[in-house]
């Protein structure tokens, strides 16, 4: 199950506590290397249209827990995965996947749910080739809820009238310090310098490995 | 003992029976539940049943793309676990609570025995599906690949989905169909194994079979909430605002 290809091209996970911010950070990565001359591809929250069929479904009876939307995320990341991240990176290029992994298991703990539990479910999502992490901001308020920002937002609209008290401030600090945690690897600032660095070590790492092997295309276990 | 504990315990006493339906398409289990459905209910048995892939919520969105065949495996087993959550927290953990008989007509069973013949760990699907409320009771309706097959060549031609043909890749729906309903029942033949199945045979006669199913309900014991799906139902209880949760 985990996706431990070989790919040619390059994948920069964003992961932040707000999709407003994850999203103005990409924006600004997608600038800075254009500027340099590398074309990225995007990869969004919500680009199988789960997230927003299932709004429109359960308007005025929002019966669903912090779980199941975990499934659903883990089922739009299939999408991506699918459709925007796996085929630019089997032809060598670059892809921003903003939201990634580390945005659902913060966002899950802070709703009470198990780290293991969420990284076994996505564990068919490939390693990040870099990490970075969008600028908080508003650092001291909650989520607002707003099906249209992002994947926090979006919960928090949808487990308003459950879980209360997900707008608050304590359930966001807990979420971001999650983030914080350090896991290993570098994971870069989206701050103005930080898109400066992260665009620094992803041109050195495309001009020192530009030949890797494409991976082999996956198979059935049988 | 801690309070949601206590109050699993106690309701435990008074909660109804889970009885899951599992077995390959054309074994006959929706007739069997239907039979016992009627039966418990001329017992004055409330009794409440729950389909596969059946919740309001998830039903449409795996129709259309099941229709337009636009779902990775990955995907297909994913919307399967939202619908399968969605349902227990809505609508069966709710009736058990209530005292009511649930009888699942396929449970999360199907999803192993299908999902793993497509290929997917089951390590991994069984995360996907924890916590796990456990059936109390699991009928197993076991028929060969080939008498599957022959029941669903006459009366239809299998989905798309059903007959596998997003894994085997063949263009004739039976002919994948009898491809992947030979994996799909050695699945379930080993999860009967390690999930304790009860087997009802399938090629009996409808009314044996029957028969069989009450003897099996009847000496049915519950499998104890606190030590079987103690963090599933506290999950709920939380989520539900029941008791001290």
């Amino acid at each position: 199950m985990a996706d431990k290809s070989e790919y040619r091209g390059r994948l920069i996970a964003i992961d932040g506590s707000r999709g407003k911010d994850t999203n103005a950070a990409a924006a600004a990565l997608i600038e800075a290397l254009k500027a340099k001359r590398v074309e990225c591809a995007l990869s969004r929250f919500d680009a199988s249209g789960l997230f927003g069929e299932l709004a429109a479904a359960t308007r005025g009876d929002r019966q669903i827990s912090a779980r199941t939307l975990t499934l659903v995320y883990a089922a739009d990341l299939a999408f991506r995965l699918r459709w925007e991240i796996r085929p630019v990176l089997e032809a060598g290029g670059v892809v921003i996947a903003s939201p990634y992994v580390e945005t659902a298991v913060a966002f899950g703990i802070a709703c009470e749910l198990r780290d293991e539990w969420i990284r076994e479910l996505l564990r068919f999502a490939p390693k990040p080739s870099l990490r970075a992490r969008a600028e908080e901001r508003k650092i001291n308020k909650g989520w607002k809820p707003r099906l249209d920002r992002g994947y926090a937002e979006y919960c928090a609209a949808m487990l308003e009238a459950s879980s209360p008290r997900l707008a608050s401030k304590a359930a966001r600090r807990e979420a971001v310090a999650l983030l914080n945690r350090p896991r290993g690897r570098k994971v870069f600032r989206l701050s103005d310098k930080g898109v400066d660095a992260l665009v620094k070590a992803l041109t050195g790492s495309l001009r020192a490995a530009p030949n890797r092997s494409a991976s082999k295309p996956r198979s059935a276990r049988r | 003992m801690d309070a949601a504990r206590k109050l699993i315990a106690e309701r435990d006493r008074s909660r109804g029976l889970l009885i899951a339906f599992e077995g390959p398409d054309g074994s006959g289990k929706t007739t069997q539940r239907k039979l016992l459905a009627r039966w418990l209910e001329s017992r004055d048995h409330q009794v409440v049943s729950t389909r596969w892939a059946s919740s309001a919520l998830v039903k449409p969105l795996l129709k259309v793309r099941k229709k337009i065949r636009t779902l990775s495996t990955e995907e297909y087993s994913l919307l399967h676990a939202v619908d399968f959550r969605h349902r227990v927290e809505t609508s069966i953990l709710p009736a058990l609570w209530a005292g009511k008989t649930v009888l699942a007509d396929r449970y999360l069973f199907t999803a192993l025995a299908r999902d793993a013949a497509r290929g997917l760990d089951l390590d991994w699907l069984l995360n996907a599906y924890s916590p796990l409320l456990w059936p109390d009771l699991v009928l197993y309706f076991s028929m060969t690949p080939e008498a599957s097959r022959r029941r669903i060549a006459s009366t239809r031609a299998p989905h798309f989905y059903e007959a596998g043909q997003d894994v085997t890749g063949m263009e004739d729906p039976l002919a994948s169909y009898s491809r992947f309903i030979d994996r799909v029942v050695k699945e379930y033949n080993n999860l009967s194994v390690v999930f304790q199945f009860v087997t009802v045979d399938a090629g009996e006669a409808v009314y044996r079979q029957h028969m069989q199913v009450r003897q099996f309900v009847e000496r049915a014991e519950k499998r104890p909430w606190s030590a079987f799906s103690e963090d599933a139902v506290r999950e709920w209880l939380t989520k539900a605002n029941i008791g001290a949760a």
